[in-house]
């Protein structure tokens, strides 16, 4: 469904991105994961449209959208969220589904809006002012929620889960599962906590550097030397 | 015709020398608060009437206005700057509209005092032509651009080398950095201010000597220190002189070339152009946008 | 709900009505009423761009300048009735800020210089021009404005500068109210939450530009045909931005009424108070009086003196009227 093909972006002299070849298919979790640095955010920006790339392609069912601008990739079907929080400021938070809903999606969809307040635990919350009366994992959640509203069928999260303690963050889980067995869309998770990726994820690929060193089943590539490498240097295991 | 060119390029140059002066105070400010203080001009205008008022009033030479110039121009930079770091929210709109209210203030104010005529100075020798070869100048022009030149390398030098200069460099680089260095933001925003305001002084009294001041003059100087502002880039001084040079030369061309009621409008189509021509805009992170 | 929704408008007909009914005869205070119905038009146009376009612009007298001269041209050598002329200023004006639209992308001084420039442009292209505009001589003779049946001529511009205001503040308070408005508001903090969601953030601060403009040149259109006359400092002067200005913060430029109220204040302040005690710099008391707003409250002073009847109530709710 998504293809990046040779993706290269950088910033001034540095390549932050570095002939990434990477597919998603339908329906599909995949984890992200790798050392601070290693351009996975930069990786989300090029595929949402935040940052144009310098070089390579970007298919969404196969049509190249390199070229194309980030409100459009959203319409067209791709959902992210940020890893600090943006809510929309001045609007509530069902308003924030309202705008995401209305111009991602194209049309209102009132049963689905609820159903997404319900499921990421904002129904009680709705009116509440999205920008300085949430907090911190309503906020996340919200993030989730408005990426939701847009009906995309990739859905990008970059570090949702930071920031929440255990039982918040077994909740979140919970929840992703649960919306992706509700609206079947395929999610590309940027995460440190390794346990979290070994539960959600069938698949992950590492990032290190700007290069993709590793894809394939979580248990074989934490075990990858070059994996275990970049995170703890040389020798030990990757935990989690 | 190489020679009205040749001519129009020396007066460009030292019309540009002038403008840069203008032009310095304005950067200067916007450099290290980020706010464009849009009664710049005025203050400029202030100097150049403070001039015009020791000539008449006094018998003073204008040159020696300066005196009485520094203190009116540095006082009032002084209660901008004041008044301005009382803004509490939304800081890059109201101090927009509060140096425009600023800048209405002070117009009118000249109007009120000293009428709409236009004024310039007596002072002959000042008005003698300055002849290299086949090139000609004003005293006044001539002056101008030397003393633009002094003050550009005295600042460029102060900048570089002195505390305060680099305090004024660190707060404009990251004031929350500077502050945590043990540099008081706010003093040095204040100097800056002044220092604009210092300048401004010198730049009127210049402006005085060798042109023709009238009220409404002051938002056509904001407009023009606003330019060449942007074209220069942030924190470089050598770009203002270049960028008022070009300004200069541009607009002695169109001039010569096409007609003198289109020499307000040089300025402007050249900004327009530079702007569009960098569609980043010349400050913002460059972020190349999808 | 209904009725609250149309509650302003019923409010404003009535006092426009009231006041016609009082005053319909005497033309000094039609005048007056006129000329702050002009400023208050353009001080919308200006809350609007500022509000839900995010951008502060300091040369709306560009758009009232156009407006005003396409509007007269197409009367006066196109014979075009002076409604439809009104019309065509609008559009005029919308065309000219096209060309401003790359302005868009640019934080705030840099537009506000930009549109500054334009400003400047257009009031020397109308001076230089003189074989379309007649330059710094100016256009005369301009067709006046329909008169309404059983009202004298100055009675019924008034009556159609309060439509005109009215028309515009409903557009207003439309546009704020849609979709569209809320996207526009969230992206002043963050545009780029809004891109991610696939808001055509560019597109909607372009429509609105658009409409500001459109409004602005109606205005000009509109005092063209009142004056009669026309020349290029007047088209563009620079009481086209100061007034509207000084009236929309003085109002609360982010209320609807905000900046027609305010424009009524100021403007009748500086026709009656401040052109006397300083004829030659009235403008500076209108200066004076925006930075003592800016310093005090700038969301207007009008919000102000809410605020505080609302602590002086006892037991005063929360919730306080006039806020669109």
């Amino acid at each position: 469904m998504l293809d990046l093909d040779r993706l290269r972006v950088c910033f001034g002299g540095l390549a932050a991105l570095e002939g990434v070849t990477l597919s998603v298919h339908e329906g599909e979790i995949l984890g992200l994961i790798g050392p601070n640095g290693a351009g996975k955010t930069t990786l989300f920006n090029a595929i949402s449209g935040l940052v144009r790339a310098d070089d390579g392609k970007v298919r969404l069912h196969g049509k190249d959208i390199t070229r194309m601008p980030m409100h459009q990739r959203a319409r067209s079907g791709i959902g992210r969220t940020f890893q600090a929080p943006q809510p929309l400021h001045g609007l509530s938070v069902r308003e924030n589904l309202v705008v995401a809903q209305r111009f991602g999606a194209g049309e209102l969809d009132g049963a689905r809006l609820e159903a997404i307040l319900r499921m990421t635990g904002l129904a009680a919350r709705a009116e509440a002012d999205a920008a300085s009366g949430l907090a911190l994992a309503e906020l996340k959640a919200l993030e989730v929620a408005k990426a939701l509203a847009t009906n995309p069928r990739l859905l990008l999260l970059d570090e949702v889960l930071a920031g929440l303690e255990t039982a918040g963050r077994q909740r979140f889980i919970t929840m992703l599962q649960g919306l992706h067995r509700q609206f079947g869309v395929a999610i590309i998770i940027i995460e440190h906590d390794i346990a979290a990726i070994r539960t959600l994820c069938p698949r992950i690929a590492v990032l290190d550097s700007g290069r993709l060193i590793a894809q394939g089943p979580p248990d074989l590539v934490l075990r990858e030397p070059a994996v275990i490498a970049c995170y703890t240097g040389t020798g030990g295991a990757i935990h989690g | 015709m190489t020679e009205l060119l040749l001519q129009a390029l020396y007066s460009g140059l030292l019309q540009g020398g002038a403008y840069a002066l203008i032009a310095l105070g304005l950067a200067l400010v916007f450099g290290t608060m980020k706010i464009i203080n849009l009664a710049h001009g005025e203050l400029v205008l202030m100097a150049a009437y403070v001039a015009y008022a020791a000539e008449s009033a006094l018998g003073w030479h204008p040159l020696a206005a300066i005196v009485l110039a520094l203190p009116a121009t540095g006082l009032t930079a002084a209660g901008m700057h004041w008044t301005v770091s009382r803004i509490r929210a939304d800081r890059e709109i109201n101090s927009l509209l509060l140096t425009f209210g600023f800048a209405v203030v002070l117009t009118n104010g000249f109007l009120m005092l000293w009428s709409a005529d236009v004024h310039s100075t007596s002072s002959a020798w000042l008005q003698d032509a300055l002849v290299l070869g086949p090139l000609y100048s004003m005293h006044s022009e001539a002056l101008s651009f030397a003393i633009s030149l002094a003050l550009l390398a005295g600042l460029w030098w102060w900048l570089a080398r002195s505390w305060h200069g680099r305090a004024l460099r660190a707060v404009a680089a990251n004031r929350d950095c500077a502050m945590l260095m043990g540099i008081a933001p706010g003093r040095t925003e204040l100097l800056s201010f002044v220092l604009a305001g210092a300048l401004a002084a010198f730049a009127g009294v210049a402006l005085y000597c060798h042109g023709v001041i009238q009220p409404a003059l002051g938002g056509a100087l904001t407009v023009k220190a606003f330019i060449i502002t942007v074209l220069a880039g942030l924190g470089s001084i050598p770009g203002v002189l270049a960028a008022a040079i070009l300004l200069g030369i541009c607009e002695a061309l169109t001039v010569t070339l096409a007609s003198s009621a289109l020499q307000e409008l040089t300025g402007m189509v050249l900004f327009l152009v530079v702007l569009f021509v960098l569609p980043n805009g010349l400050f913002g992170t460059a972020r190349r946008r999808g | 709900m209904a009725l609250r929704n149309h509650s302003g408008v019923i409010a404003s007909l009535a006092a426009l009505a009231a006041l016609l009914l009082a005053w319909g005869g005497n033309p000094y205070i039609m005048s007056i009423t006129i000329a702050a119905l002009m400023t208050g038009g353009v001080a919308l146009a200006w809350a609007l761009l500022g509000n839900l376009g995010g951008m502060v612009s300091f040369g709306h007298a560009a758009f009232v300048g156009a407006g005003a001269y396409v509007s007269a041209l197409c009367t006066l050598r196109l014979g075009v009735p002076v409604p439809v002329g009104i019309v065509l200023g609008a559009l005029g004006a919308a065309l000219s800020a096209i060309v401003m639209l790359p302005a868009l992308r640019l934080r705030g001084p840099y537009f506000a210089l930009a549109i500054l420039a334009y400003a400047h442009i257009f009031r020397i292209a109308a001076t230089e021009w003189t074989s379309v505009t007649r330059g710094a001589a100016g256009l005369s003779a301009i067709p006046a404005l329909p008169v309404l049946p059983g009202l004298d001529a100055k009675a019924s511009a008034c009556l159609l500068a309060g439509l005109l205001v009215l028309g515009f503040a409903l557009a207003y308070r439309a546009i704020r109210a849609s979709h569209a408005g809320l996207a526009l508001r969230a992206m002043h903090d963050s545009e780029d939450a809004t891109r991610v969601l696939g808001v055509n953030s560019t597109l909607l601060k372009g429509l609105m530009l658009l409409v500001s403009s459109a409004m602005a040149g109606a205005i000009g259109a509109f005092n063209a045909h009142y004056i009669g006359f026309l020349e290029p400092d007047y088209a563009f002067g620079a009481m086209w931005v100061t007034l509207p200005i000084v009236a929309a913060i003085f109002g609360g430029y982010r209320t609807l009424a905000g900046p027609v109220i305010g424009a009524l204040v100021v403007s009748l302040a500086d026709q009656l108070l401040f052109k006397e005690w300083l004829p030659i710099g009235h403008q500076f008391l209108l200066g004076v009086l925006l930075v003592a707003m800016i310093l005090a409250h700038p969301s207007g002073l009008l919000p102000l003196a809410g605020n505080v009847l609302r602590r002086l109530r006892p037991g005063g709710n929360g919730k306080g009227g006039g806020h669109a």
